[in-house]
C-alpha cells in the first residue's frame, strides 16, 4: 500500500507552470490599479524629526501611522507583536516602513518619492552579535539588548566539566542568508465587500489575516486573505508578508481602491528577513578513555531590530543543537540578542541549521584531536531509541542511522576515500548526520496551531479538499491530493484543492515547519476515512477532522521538557571536493545523501525536495555572502548576492530508507526543511579534511580557505 | 525627456552624435543594470540614447591581412562563434555571464563600460588590442590601455563613436586566461589573468601578462615583459623572484562586496607563478 | 514616444511606446505575455528569457528601441509549437517544475539550446541553462527534462 503512494505522478500544476499559464500575482488585472512605494528609514537607528511630504496631487496618497483605525492597534501581530506597522518617532533598522507613497502614475510616484524628506537625529548602532550583547550605543530592547534566553540541561554537565581529562572547545559562525524565492513578494489589496481583501504570494493566509485584523481592529472574518499561486517561499513568506500586508491594509482601509504593493528584487534582497547569524561555542568534556562525557552549547543568534518569531527560532536551534548525538551530561544555553539589522525570521530549518552546523563541526574537530575519521567517532554517539534526549524525555522514534550510515558510505565509498585523501591536500570528503523534528515544537499543533481540515463530496467521483495550506513548489497541491484519493478510491487528479482563501478553508495551520505532510495530511487522511463513511449521502456530504495530539507525548512548553517532537526526519549527506591550488577555489565533484522520511509521498517530488534542499545548503555553506555595512546588506543586487546555478554542483545520489511514522499519513514524516540541514556540514567538513584545519564559519569562501592556509 | 534614436547607418549616427550629447547604446547590459528602475518605468538614462543595433555594418568581424576586426555591434555570442577569434578572447568571453547576456552584450559595450573587472578586457590587453574611434569626417586608433582612463572611465571624446576594435594575430604558443569569478557561472569577477607568449628556440619571443580586477585599470608593464622577452629558460629561473616582487609591487587591489585585497593579490600572483612554472617553463624545456 | 513594429510569436506587431521602455514591460503590460516573468530586473536570472532572432534573450535588458523588426518568441508562442509542447510535456513528466517562476524561461533556454544541439550531453545542458536560476530544484529533475525533450524530440530538432 505504501509502494503505491509514493510510486511518482505528475504533479497537477506541472503543466500550467511550465506552459507560462500558472497566475503569480503580477499577472493578475485587477483593473484601475493603484501602486505603492514605501517610504522607509534610510537609517540603522535613530530618532524621527520631522517628515515633509509634497503636496500630492488628486488619487495621490501618503499613508502611515496615523491612518491606523483607532480601535486598531500600530503592531504586526506576529508570534510577539513588537514590530509596528509603521515607523512613529523612532527607526531601529534600514528599511523600516515609515509610511506608504501610493497612486496610480508609476513614474509620478517615483518623483513625489524623491520629494519626501525626513530628518533624523541618528544614534550609535550595533550591528554584529557582539556589539548587540555589548548594547552598543546603549540598549535597543530593555537594559541588555536579549529577547529572551533559555537553558537546557541534561545530567549533571558540571560534575562531567569538574572531572574531565580534558576538553575541547570551538566556536562556530553562520551568516545571514537571504531566501532568493524566485518570485519577490507581492500582494494587492482591494476593497470588495465592504472590508479588505489581499491576494498574496505567501504561506500562511492565516497568518496575515491575524496580523492584518488585529492593525484594524476588527475581527478576523472581517478580512479576506486569499493565496496565489506563489512562486517559492523557503520561510521568506511567512511572516514577511505581515510586514507588508498590514501597511497595505491600512491603505486599503483608508483608500477603498485596488493597491498594487510588489518588490523589485533589489527593494526583495536590501529589505527582506534573513536567516538569522549565529554564533555558537561548543565545548566537550573527555574522560581519560576520550570518551565524551559532557557538553555545553552557548548559543546567540541576531534577531535584528525587533523580536518577532526570534525565540521560537532559538528554540529549534537549542532543540537541534546536541544534533544525533547522545551525550550523557549537557547543558545548552541560548539567546536572541536584538540590534539594528533587519530583524531575522523564518527561512528554511529555522534555527535547526544553526545548530546542527555547529555541532557537526565540532564533533568531526573532536575525532580529529583524538585522531579519529568523523563517521567512526560520531557513530560511537548516535541516539537510539528509548535513549535520554536534551530535553529530558527518550527518544521515541526508532533510529536507523547505522542502516543509513552503511547506504551513504556505500554509494559514496566515504570509508575509503576519507582514508585515502587524509594527505591529500586538494581533495577532501565530508559527511554530516542530521534529524530535523517534524510539525511545531513540543504541544504547538494541539495548543497554538489546533488545526482543522474539511471534505466534500462534490460530484460522482469527486471531492474538494478545505485546507489552509499553500502550494509554494514543494509539491503540496499534489501530495495532499494523492492522500486524500488513496483513501476515498479516487484518482488524485478527481480532488479539488484551490489556492487557499480564508472565506472558504477552515485554518489547518501555516505551511511552515514540515508539517504540511506529516500533521496536515495525516488530519486529511483521517478526514477522507469519515467522508468514506459518509459518501452514500451523496453531492454535498461533508467530512472535517480536528488535530488532537497523540496522548503518548508530554510537553511542558514553559520549562522546555519532554517530547520537543513526535517524530524526527533523519539524514546523511556526503560531499566530495577537490580545491585549486592557485586560487582556493572548491569544486564539488560528489554528493550522496540518504534521507528518513518516514515514506515518500512522491518519490520524484521527494527527491526534487532533496535536490533542491541540498543544493540551497550548499549555497549557504560556500557561496552565499551577506554581510552588512553601515546597516545594509552589502550584498543586496542578485550580481552580487549569488546563488548556485546549474553548473555549481553535480547531480545527487540519493536513498530514502523506509521508517513510518504512525501518525503520518501512510507513515510520512516531515521533510522540507530536513533536507537542507546537512548540506552546509558536509560541505565545510570535507574543505576542513582537505585543509586539514578546522573551519569554523560559513560561508567558506576561497578567501577564508587562503587565511587557513598561511 | 529623454530622447532615443535609431540610425540604421554609421554616418547617420555619426552625425547624431556631433548634434548632442548621447549615450551610444550597443548591447545595453550594464546600462540597463546602471539606470534600472522600478518595473514598468522607464530606465533613468541621464541623456539621449542612441541605439547602435539598426547599423548592420557594426556587425562585422573580419579578418584584414594580420589584424582581427570586431565591429561594435558585434555580441559576445558573434566572438565565441567566430573561428579567428584567439583562444584567450574567446575563453574570457566565454566566462562573462551566461548565453542570454551573451546573445545581446558587445564586445565594444565591455570595454566602453571600462570596469576593472571587465573580463574581455583583461584578455584584450594581453593581446595588444585597440580601438577605433569614429567621428564625422575621421576616425583615430587608440590603444586599449590609452583608451580606458579609470574605472567607467574612457577617452572616448564628444561626438565619437567607438566602431571597431583590432587585435593583432600574432603567433602565441601559449595562451592563458583565468577567471576567479564569484560561482562557477555566471559570475562577475573577483580577479581574472591573461597571458599570451611565444616561445622560439627556448627562449621567449614575446610575452604579455594582464591582471584584471586587480586594481582601476587592467595591470600590464611592458617593461617588465621587455625584461623577461629573449630569456632563456635558466635566466627566467634566475629572474623568478624579482619577477614575482615586480608584479607584487604593481597589483594594489581593494576590498569589495565580491573579494578582498588580500585574497586578490595572493591569488593573482599564485596564478603567475602558476604560468610562470607549469606554463612558460615547461613549454620551454 | 514612437510607433515600434516586430514579430511576435510568429505575427506582425506594433506598439506606441517610448524606444527605451523595456521589451519585458512592453510583452507583459502590452501583449498580455504573462509567461514572462520579472525575477530580478538585472539580467540575472533569466525568468524574462525570451528568443529573439532565434537567440535566448534577458527581455529585461532589452529596449523596445533596439528590438524594432526582430522576431520574437515568448512562452506564449513556444507552447503551441510541437517543440514547445514536447518540452512542457517533458518537464511535466521528469518534475522539473516546483514552484514554477523560473520554469517558463527554462522553457526557453532549453529551447535555444536544442536548436543548437540536438542531442547536448549533461554538461552541456547545466551550460546552456546557467543563465537561468532555480531556488527550488536543485537542477538535477530541470537537467532531466531537457534531456528527455531531447530524447522524444528528435525528429523535431
Amino acid at each position: 500500500m505504501n509502494d503505491e503512494i509514493r510510486k511518482s505522478v505528475r504533479r497537477v500544476d506541472a503543466v500550467a507552470k511550465a506552459s507560462g499559464l500558472a497566475k503569480y500575482i503580477s499577472d493578475y488585472n485587477f483593473g484601475d490599479i493603484l501602486y505603492a512605494r514605501l517610504v522607509r528609514s534610510t537609517r540603522p537607528r535613530a530618532k524621527i524629526i520631522s517628515i515633509t511630504v509634497p503636496e500630492l496631487p488628486d488619487g495621490y496618497y501618503y499613508v502611515d501611522h496615523r491612518d491606523i483605525p483607532e480601535k486598531g492597534k500600530n503592531r504586526i501581530q506576529m508570534i510577539k507583536d513588537d514590530w509596528k506597522v509603521f515607523a512613529e518617532d523612532e527607526v531601529r533598522y534600514v528599511g523600516e516602513t515609515i509610511a506608504l507613497l501610493i497612486g496610480p502614475d508609476r513614474e509620478k510616484l517615483l518623483s513625489l518619492l524623491s520629494e519626501i524628506k525626513i530628518s533624523y537625529e541618528d544614534q550609535e548602532p550595533a550591528y554584529t552579535i557582539e556589539e548587540g550583547l555589548a548594547c552598543k550605543g546603549g540598549a535597543i530592547v530593555g537594559d541588555d539588548n536579549i529577547y529572551g534566553e533559555y537553558n537546557l540541561v541534561k545530567g549533571d554537565p558540571d560534575t562531567a566539566f569538574n572531572n574531565a581529562a580534558r576538553v575541547i572547545e570551538g566556536t562556530y559562525r553562520t551568516g545571514f542568508q537571504e531566501h532568493l524565492y524566485m518570485e519577490p513578494q507581492g500582494m494587492v489589496g482591494t476593497w470588495e465587500g465592504g472590508r479588505v481583501n489581499i491576494y498574496a504570494s505567501a504561506q500562511c493566509p492565516y497568518y496575515i489575516q491575524k496580523s492584518v485584523s488585529g492593525a484594524l481592529g476588527v475581527e478576523g472574518k472581517e478580512v479576506r486573505i486569499k493565496q496565489v499561486t506563489t512562486g517559492g517561499a523557503f520561510g521568506g513568506k511567512e511572516h514577511f508578508p505581515d510586514v507588508i500586508a498590514v501597511p497595505l491594509a491600512v491603505a486599503v482601509n483608508k483608500i477603498k481602491k485596488p493597491v498594487e504593493l510588489i518588490f523589485d528584487r533589489i527593494e526583495d534582497i536590501s529589505y527582506t528577513c534573513k536567516r538569522h547569524p549565529s554564533r555558537i561555542t561548543i565545548k566537550t568534556a573527555l574522560d581519560k578513555e576520550n570518551n565524551i562525557t559532557g557538553m555545553t552549547i552557548d548559543t546567540v543568534i541576531n534577531g535584528g531590530g525587533y523580536e518577532s518569531s526570534t525565540l521560537i527560532v532559538l528554540q529549534r536551534a537549542l532543540l537541534h543543537g546536541i544534533g544525533v548525538y547522545n551525550i550523557p551530561n549537557a547543558h545548552v544555553r541560548g539567546r536572541a540578542v536584538a540590534t539594528n539589522t533587519f530583524p531575522s525570521d523564518a527561512y528554511r530549518g529555522f534555527g535547526a541549521p544553526q545548530g546542527l552546523y555547529a555541532i557537526e563541526m565540532h564533533m568531526s574537530q573532536v575525532a580529529k584531536e583524538l585522531g579519529m575519521f568523523p563517521a567512526d567517532f560520531k557513530r560511537k554517539y548516535f541516539i537510539k531509541n528509548g535513549d535520554m534526549t536534551i530535553t529530558n524525555a527518550t527518544m521515541k522514534d526508532t533510529v536507523k542511522l547505522e542502516e543509513m550510515f552503511a547506504a551513504a558510505d556505500e554509494m559514496s565509498g566515504y570509508s575509503k576515500k576519507i582514508r585515502e585523501y587524509k594527505d591529500d591536500p586538494y581533495k577532501g570528503i565530508g559527511i554530516s548526520f542530521v534529524n530535523h523534528g517534524g510539525g511545531f515544537t513540543g504541544n504547538g499543533e494541539q495548543e497554538i496551531i489546533k488545526g482543522v481540515v474539511k471534505m466534500k463530496r462534490t460530484g460522482e467521483n469527486s471531492a474538494a479538499l478545505y485546507v489552509s495550506n499553500v502550494e509554494m513548489g514543494q509539491g503540496l497541491q499534489t501530495v495532499l491530493r494523492k492522500i486524500a484519493a488513496k483513501e476515498l478510491g479516487l484518482n488524485y487528479t478527481d480532488i479539488e484543492y484551490d489556492n487557499p482563501d480564508t472565506d472558504i478553508v477552515p485554518d489547518s495551520g501555516p505551511t511552515v515547519a514540515s508539517r504540511s505532510t506529516m500533521v496536515v495530511g495525516y488530519l486529511i487522511q483521517e478526514c477522507a476515512k469519515k467522508l468514506k463513511t459518509k459518501w452514500d449521502e451523496g453531492v454535498g456530504a461533508e467530512a472535517e477532522h480536528h488535530y488532537k495530539h497523540p496522548s503518548e507525548f508530554k510537553w511542558d512548553q514553559d520549562t522546555l521538557q519532554g517530547d520537543a517532537y513526535p517524530t524526527y526526519g533523519w539524514g546523511i549527506n556526503v560531499v566530495e571536493v577537490e580545491m585549486d591550488k592557485d586560487t582556493y577555489e572548491v569544486k564539488t565533484t560528489g554528493i550522496w545523501t540518504v534521507f528518513d522520511v518516514g515514506i515518500p509521498m512522491d518519490d520524484t517530488i521527494m527527491y526534487g525536495q532533496v535536490s533542491g534542499g541540498v543544493v540551497q545548503g550548499l549555497g549557504y555553506a560556500s557561496i552565499e555572502k551577506c554581510e552588512v555595512l553601515d546597516g545594509k546588506f552589502r550584498q543586496h543586487t542578485m550580481a552580487d548576492y549569488v546563488i548556485p546555478t546549474s553548473v555549481d554542483f553535480p547531480q545527487i545520489k540519493n536513498r530514502f530508507i523506509d521508517n513510518p511514522y504512525k501518525y503520518g499519513p501512510s507513515g510520512a514524516k516531515g521533510a522540507g526543511e530536513l533536507v537542507f540541514d546537512a548540506a552546509a556540514p558536509a560541505y565545510a567538513d570535507a574543505v576542513q579534511q582537505l585543509a586539514g584545519k578546522n573551519i569554523y564559519d560559513i560561508p567558506v569562501t576561497p578567501e577564508m580557505i587562503m587565511g587557513l592556509e598561511e | 525627456m529623454v530622447n532615443s534614436y535609431r540610425p540604421t547607418t554609421l554616418p547617420e549616427a555619426l552625425k547624431l552624435m556631433e548634434t548632442r550629447d548621447m549615450i551610444p547604446f550597443a548591447g545595453g547590459t550594464d546600462l540597463m543594470v546602471k539606470y534600472q528602475s522600478w518595473k514598468g518605468t522607464l530606465p533613468r538614462f541621464p541623456k539621449d540614447v542612441l541605439f547602435l543595433n539598426h547599423i548592420p555594418s557594426l556587425k562585422k568581424i573580419e579578418v584584414n591581412g594580420e589584424t582581427l576586426a570586431i565591429g561594435a555591434g558585434a555580441t559576445l555570442s558573434d566572438v565565441i562563434d567566430y573561428p579567428r577569434t584567439p583562444d584567450i578572447l574567446r575563453e574570457a568571453v566565454l566566462s562573462i555571464a551566461a548565453p542570454g547576456i551573451r546573445n545581446i552584450a558587445t564586445l565594444a559595450g565591455n570595454i566602453c563600460n571600462a570596469s576593472p573587472a571587465g573580463d574581455s578586457i583583461c584578455a584584450l590587453y594581453a593581446l595588444d588590442a585597440s580601438v577605433i574611434l569614429s567621428k564625422s569626417g575621421g576616425e583615430r586608433e587608440l590603444p586599449l590601455p590609452e583608451f580606458i582612463t579609470g574605472p567607467g572611465k574612457t577617452s572616448l571624446g564628444r561626438g565619437e563613436l567607438l566602431t571597431e576594435v583590432r587585435i593583432p594575430l600574432k603567433e602565441a604558443n601559449l595562451q592563458v586566461f583565468r577567471k576567479v569569478g564569484t560561482r562557477k557561472a555566471n559570475a562577475l569577477s573577483k580577479l581574472s589573468f591573461s597571458a599570451v607568449a611565444e616561445i622560439k628556440g627556448g627562449t621567449i619571443d614575446g610575452i604579455a601578462l594582464a591582471f584584471g580586477a586587480v586594481g582601476p585599470t587592467v595591470v600590464r608593464s611592458k617593461e617588465l615583459e621587455k625584461k623577461l622577452t629573449g630569456k632563456t629558460l635558466e635566466e627566467i629561473k634566475v629572474l623568478y623572484k624579482d619577477i614575482i616582487d615586480d608584479y607584487s609591487a604593481m597589483i594594489v587591489p581593494i576590498d569589495d562586496q565580491r573579494s578582498t585585497a588580500v585574497y586578490r593579490k595572493q591569488v593573482a600572483l599564485n596564478l603567475l607563478k602558476n604560468f610562470l612554472e607549469s606554463g612558460l617553463l615547461k613549454e620551454m624545456q | 514616444m514612437a510607433k515600434i513594429s516586430f514579430i511576435l510569436n510568429g505575427e506582425e506587431v506594433s506598439v506606441e511606446a517610448d524606444p527605451l521602455k523595456r521589451l519585458l514591460d512592453v510583452l507583459r503590460e502590452d501583449f498580455e505575455a504573462l509567461g514572462v516573468k520579472e525575477g530580478c530586473g538585472e539580467g540575472e536570472c533569466g525568468a524574462c528569457s525570451v528568443i529573439l532572432d532565434g537567440k535566448l534573450v534577458n527581455s529585461c535588458m532589452v529596449p523596445l528601441g533596439a528590438a524594432e523588426g526582430a522576431d520574437i518568441v515568448t512562452p506564449e508562442g513556444l507552447r503551441e509549437t510541437e517543440k514547445g509542447k514536447v518540452i512542457v510535456e517533458s518537464f511535466a513528466d521528469t518534475g522539473a517544475v516546483q514552484c514554477g517562476f523560473c520554469t517558463p524561461g527554462m522553457m526557453m533556454a532549453a529551447e535555444a539550446l536544442l536548436e543548437k544541439n540536438n542531442n547536448p550531453d549533461e554538461s552541456e545542458i547545466r551550460e546552456a541553462l546557467s543563465g537561468n536560476l532555480c531556488r527550488c530544484t536543485g537542477y538535477d529533475l530541470i537537467v532531466k527534462g531537457v534531456k528527455v525533450s531531447a530524447e522524444r524530440g528528435k525528429d523535431l530538432w
